[in-house]
């Protein structure tokens, strides 16, 4: 008998490497362009975003100063890039407080069951009964202006996503026949989380890390440009909007400026999406 | 005074490009007859069966000519026939329970076919919903979704949705996919109650034995082309060509019989099962269930669907616990001794690993010797190069001899065999259990099997455990 | 076989849901009532002078007006003791003084409920015109003109979140071209731009979620179905096609609620409509907590309501939800 190999998995169609769309190319692009913009623009700008020189008021953008200066004669390049930095730097702490927790917490929920699930789930409820925003309009109304309940407020609001989704996901998957088959197999705990659980989690925690960053990031120029965030002078982008909207018929750059660059960062987050997610 | 043919085909082709999918494809119905299309997956037989409707997609194109009732058309002519759809030609698909709206309740979605495609007045249309439905014995579901329906049941309200136009000719798909062995019999009874009514039918299947009882022509179809027609009774009884000989063989009703396993009568069972039960809920799945399994034994686990087999099953193999009674494993097994095999191949890998890394990890954890898998793969005749592939890029067949091969490797003394091949063609089964049979026979291992098929029962079990009451 | 009736599982699903929107609506005021309380005992500042400041004006404050105020509000007592005390009186539905005003909290929010109330069913109104319809359209040629224009609108639009899209506007609409009033509220025309503000946030998200409803369904097996049976494209869109695409759609609109809830509260207060969100910042300014409690728990009550409206809505469209089954 000739060993003949079965032929049928030749029909099976050669799939297409999994490769980054356009869109996602672009969005890419942008963030590494802010992010860098973020990390390094306030070292190479080089001025004092504080220092103001009351004699440039309003001065229009010159080679030198590309985005001229603002109505307390402080260069705008210097505000935005600390602002930026600002932004982003709490967004991204705030996400990783939220994300290795509410991941963590998530999987001990799923695989212990138990009481202390029910206790962890409850808590979770307990947050998510508000929307997050007003949560955290709650917290600033302790310290209003402070940098704390910022923080606590956004990585609260965000770490009950992560242990929701994370939580949900592992019980489905805690169930089903290839997690069986492992466990008959022999195999324990950790080889399950880390060929079972996470190459299925990880795709779910990227969606919720990009939209919980653009959350972050928006929650605090929402807060700043209302004014119950972070409060002048500190150069945050909300709170620059808010200061600037008086001058825009004769400065309108200046505004210009950190809505534009909110903007971008939000639309590089939200281009960042595979193509078959919804919103 | 000749009548047309209820459908005359000649010289279909179905083309990609330049390739032929299906080639040179001609027969005849007659008025009032049956026609059935047999072959397994990838034979060709859906596409034949979705040209003649004229609902190829548009990257195929078409080339012979078909006639519906006498009116001839050309094959690539794909509109024409759609106007026919539901008045000259009906359909009842695949799966039919995924064809009902599942927000639509069951006489409504009889009741529009009536009223939309029959033209009847509203008042008129439910009224003869409500008496189709009767007909077939489903007054009771008519106010029910599609969700609450077995999958028998859907079958015949999808049926009478279609037929409701009074189209004489109906092209059924794979009537019998997905429903258990002992729901053919209804199958058949609403076939022949559709030729009883005057309809001429195209049955497209790969079950011999409704090949075998609904009689009329035959055609066999492998890789696109027929080869082999003529009257049913006939083909089957005394096939001419090989393949057919093989897909005959291939009919669990056409295998000998397995030797019995030599077990000695005072041996001590490698698993004892006491009044075992479980519920779920408030409903007894099964109680008072005994089962003393030797080495080697081979033990058909029956009972009707949802009464809990695979449970029982998962109870022997100590992943649930039952309600009551206990089970015991003999001592010194190891714990990796009680293996399973899934009924769908693909759920039993990590979908997002490659075959080969799932494996490795296998050999590593127990320090096994990866030339041992390497035989086991080469005896199921599996190709080397499959094993870089993700879960989903290998066929059923492949991935049910892999996950086989993974089970073996941890020598097991009791295999849970959990409706291993009901997604797999006639041939495919017949190698997987050829296999099973082989490495049972060499390793003493006990099989503990689940299967609907009662001639698989037969031939393969030595007794059975009856979970039904 | 008994016949059950098939509308008895949609009863019991929506029973079900309503008793977990009941419980959230608890979880709510235990949450808004606990925090309030805790911001009493720690603002700075002395608590009791400042409400009694704000009764009788900083100039007539005396320490032992104060010191009724603290006895009043049990200030002095243990914060557990005073927590219990608190949690009753918001059971009671009492909510206090406006520090602010001096005005009842209950008063102030009665006037400022129906401006919030009409801004936001307008403005899921709005949203509810154009974009599931858009989508359909859009779904029904996927990859054709509308559909990529719609997804492009779409994403720049949620790259605009709700106040900075709402900036814009203003600055496009009312600083640019001086068309539509910008603040104030005693004019019809001013509800506009909070209203489109809102609408459009929402109709970029929910068109997507149609288009891709529209396209799911477009290929489902019941749809070839319909077809196959002799229904017209037209007859089968209508009859299978909307039904099965307003189920998650109206899902949608739940988690939709979160952006309509945050979003007026930005909105509001950039135009400075006087509504609950409004009165919330400008408690928070004024460190006015009663005013702080009342509103969010107005606006927390209204989210759970809202939801639970949809919940109901869902269970009648889909009735494998009404049934607990995964739709």
């Amino acid at each position: 008998m000739t060993t003949a190999y079965s032929p049928s998995s030749d029909l099976v169609l050669d799939e297409a490497p999994r490769r980054l769309g356009r869109a996602q190319r672009a969005g890419i692009a942008l963030l590494v362009v802010i992010a860098l913009f973020a990390l390094f623009g306030p070292w190479l700008v080089g001025i004092d975003p504080a220092r103001q020189q009351l004699e440039r008021f309003l001065e229009a953008p010159s080679l030198a100063h590309p985005l001229g200066f603002d109505q307390l004669g402080r260069s705008m390049l210097a505000r935005l890039a600390h602002g930026a930095r600002l932004s982003l730097s709490l967004a991204a702490i705030s996400v990783l407080s939220a994300a290795i927790p509410g991941t963590l917490l998530g999987l001990l929920a799923a695989w212990r069951g138990g009481w202390l699930e029910r206790v962890l789930a409850a808590f979770a409820d307990a947050v998510l009964a508000l929307p997050g925003l007003l949560l955290v309009l709650l917290l600033t109304a302790f310290t209003p202006g402070g940098f704390w309940p910022l923080y606590v407020g956004i990585s609260l609001a965000l770490w009950v996503e992560y242990f929701r989704v994370v939580r949900a996901a592992s019980r489905i998957l805690l169930a089903s026949p290839h997690v069986e088959a492992a466990r008959l197999l022999g195999f324990g705990p950790v080889h399950i989380v880390r060929r079972h659980l996470l190459p299925e989690l990880l795709p779910r925690l990227f969606t919720l890390m990009r939209f919980g960053f653009a959350g972050a990031v928006l929650a605090m120029s929402a807060l700043g440009f209302v004014g119950v965030g972070l409060q002048p002078p500190t150069p945050e982008l909300g709170v620059m909007m808010i200061e600037l909207l008086p001058y825009y018929g004769e400065a309108p750059w200046l505004i210009g400026a950190p809505v534009l660059l909110l903007f971008l960062t939000l639309l590089g987050l939200l281009l960042l999406a595979p193509e078959r997610e919804a919103a | 005074m000749m009548t047309n043919p209820a459908l005359a085909v000649e010289d279909l082709a179905v083309l990609h490009g330049e390739q032929a999918l299906v080639r040179d494809i001609s027969f005849e119905i007659p008025a009032g007859g049956v026609f059935t299309l047999l072959g397994e997956s990838g034979s060709g037989k859906s596409l034949l069966a979705q040209a003649i409707m004229g609902n190829l997609p548009s990257t195929l194109r078409c080339e012979g000519r078909v006639a519906i009732g006498g009116e001839k058309t050309p094959a690539g002519d794909q509109s024409s026939r759609h106007r026919g759809w539901g008045r000259r030609l009906a359909l009842l698909p695949q799966e039919p329970w995924l064809a009902l709206d599942p927000t639509m309740m069951v006489r409504a979605q009889v009741a529009e076919t009536y009223a939309v495609v029959a033209n009847e007045p509203r008042s008129r249309a439910r009224m003869l919903a409500d008496r189709a439905l009767a007909s077939l014995g489903l007054s009771d579901a008519a106010h029910k979704y599609p969700f609450m329906l077995s999958g028998g049941m859907a079958q015949r309200v999808a049926f009478l949705a279609t037929h409701a136009a009074g189209a004489p000719l109906m092209i059924i798909d794979e009537p019998t996919k997905g429903l258990d062995a002992d729901r053919r019999g209804e199958v058949l009874e609403l076939l022949r109650s559709a030729q009883a009514q005057g309809m001429s039918l195209l049955c497209i299947t790969h079950d011999i034995w409704l090949a075998r009882a609904l009689g009329g022509r035959l055609a066999v179809m492998l890789e696109g082309a027929m080869i082999e027609q003529g009257e049913a009774a006939e083909v089957l009884a005394a096939p001419r060509h090989d393949y057919t000989r093989r897909l005959l063989a291939a009919d669990p009703g056409s295998w000998p019989a397995w030797p019995a396993p030599a077990v000695a009568p005072d041996a001590h069972p490698i698993v004892q099962v006491d009044q075992v039960g479980k519920s779920y809920g408030r409903q007894a799945l099964f109680s008072g269930i005994d089962a003393h399994i030797k080495a080697g034994e081979i033990v058909a686990v029956s009972g009707p669907s949802g009464s809990g087999k695979t449970t029982f099953g998962n109870i022997v193999l100590g992943l649930a616990r039952p309600d009551s009674g206990s089970v015991q494993r003999a001592a010194g097994l190891a714990l990796t001794a009680f293996q399973k095999i899934q009924q769908d191949p693909g759920a039993a890998f990590a979908p997002r690993i490659r075959l080969r890394q799932s494996l490795l990890d296998l050999v590593k954890l127990h320090r096994l010797d990866w030339g041992v898998l390497d035989a086991l793969l080469a005896r199921m005749r599996l190709a080397p190069a499959l094993l870089d592939r993700l879960p989903h890029q290998v066929s059923g067949g492949e991935l049910q001899r892999i996950a086989l091969a993974r089970v073996l490797l941890m020598k097991p003394a009791l295999i849970f065999a959990d409706e291993p091949t009901s997604r797999l063609d006639p041939v495919t089964q017949q190698d997987v259990f050829a296999l099973l049979q082989e490495h049972l026979r060499d390793a003493r291992c006990a099989l503990l099997l689940v299967t609907h098929d009662a001639d698989i029962v037969d031939r393969v079990a030595g007794r059975r455990i009856d979970l039904g009451r | 076989m008994t016949t059950i009736s098939s509308r008895a599982p949609a009863w019991r699903g929506i029973a079900t849901a309503l008793a977990q929107r009941l419980l959230q609506a608890v979880l709510v005021a235990l949450l808004v009532g606990t925090l309030c309380f805790f911001m009493t005992r720690m603002l700075p500042g002395d608590m009791a002078y400042r409400i009694a400041a704000g009764r009788y004006g900083y100039d007539m404050v005396t320490s032992a007006a104060a010191e009724a105020v603290r006895l009043e509000l049990g200030l002095d007592r243990p914060w557990l003791a005073a927590l219990g005390d608190w949690w009753q009186r918001l059971l009671q539905l009492d909510l206090g003084v406006s520090q602010v005003t001096a005005e009842p909290v209950m008063v102030e929010i009665e006037r400022q409920l129906w401006p919030t109330l009409r801004l936001s069913v307008l403005a899921m109104f709005l949203s509810l015109l154009v974009g599931p319809l858009l989508g359909v359209l859009a779904g029904l040629k996927p990859g054709g003109l509308l559909d990529r224009v719609t997804l492009a609108v779409s994403v720049v639009l949620r790259a605009l979140p709700s106040f900075l899209l709402g900036l814009v506007l203003v600055l496009v609409f009312s600083v640019k071209l001086g068309i539509l009033p910008a603040a104030g509220h005693d004019d019809h025309g001013s509800i506009v731009l909070p209203a489109l503000t809102l609408a459009l946030g929402m109709a970029a998200v929910s068109c997507r979620v149609a288009r891709d409803a529209m396209v799911q369904v477009r290929g489902s097996a019941y749809f070839a179905f319909a077809l196959t049976k002799g229904l017209s494209m037209r007859q089968a869109l209508l009859r299978h096609g909307l039904r099965n695409v307003a189920a998650p759609v109206i899902a949608y609109l739940g988690v939709q609620l979160v952006y309509l809830v945050e979003g007026v509260v930005l909105v509001e207060t950039i135009f400075a409509w006087p509504g609950i969100g409004h009165a919330l910042v400008h408690a928070i300014f004024g460190r006015d907590v009663p005013m702080i409690q009342g509103t969010a728990l107005v606006l927390g009550l209204m989210f759970v309501l809202f939801n639970a409206l949809v919940d109901t809505a869902c269970a009648f469209i889909d009735p494998r939800r009404g049934a607990g089954h995964a739709a």
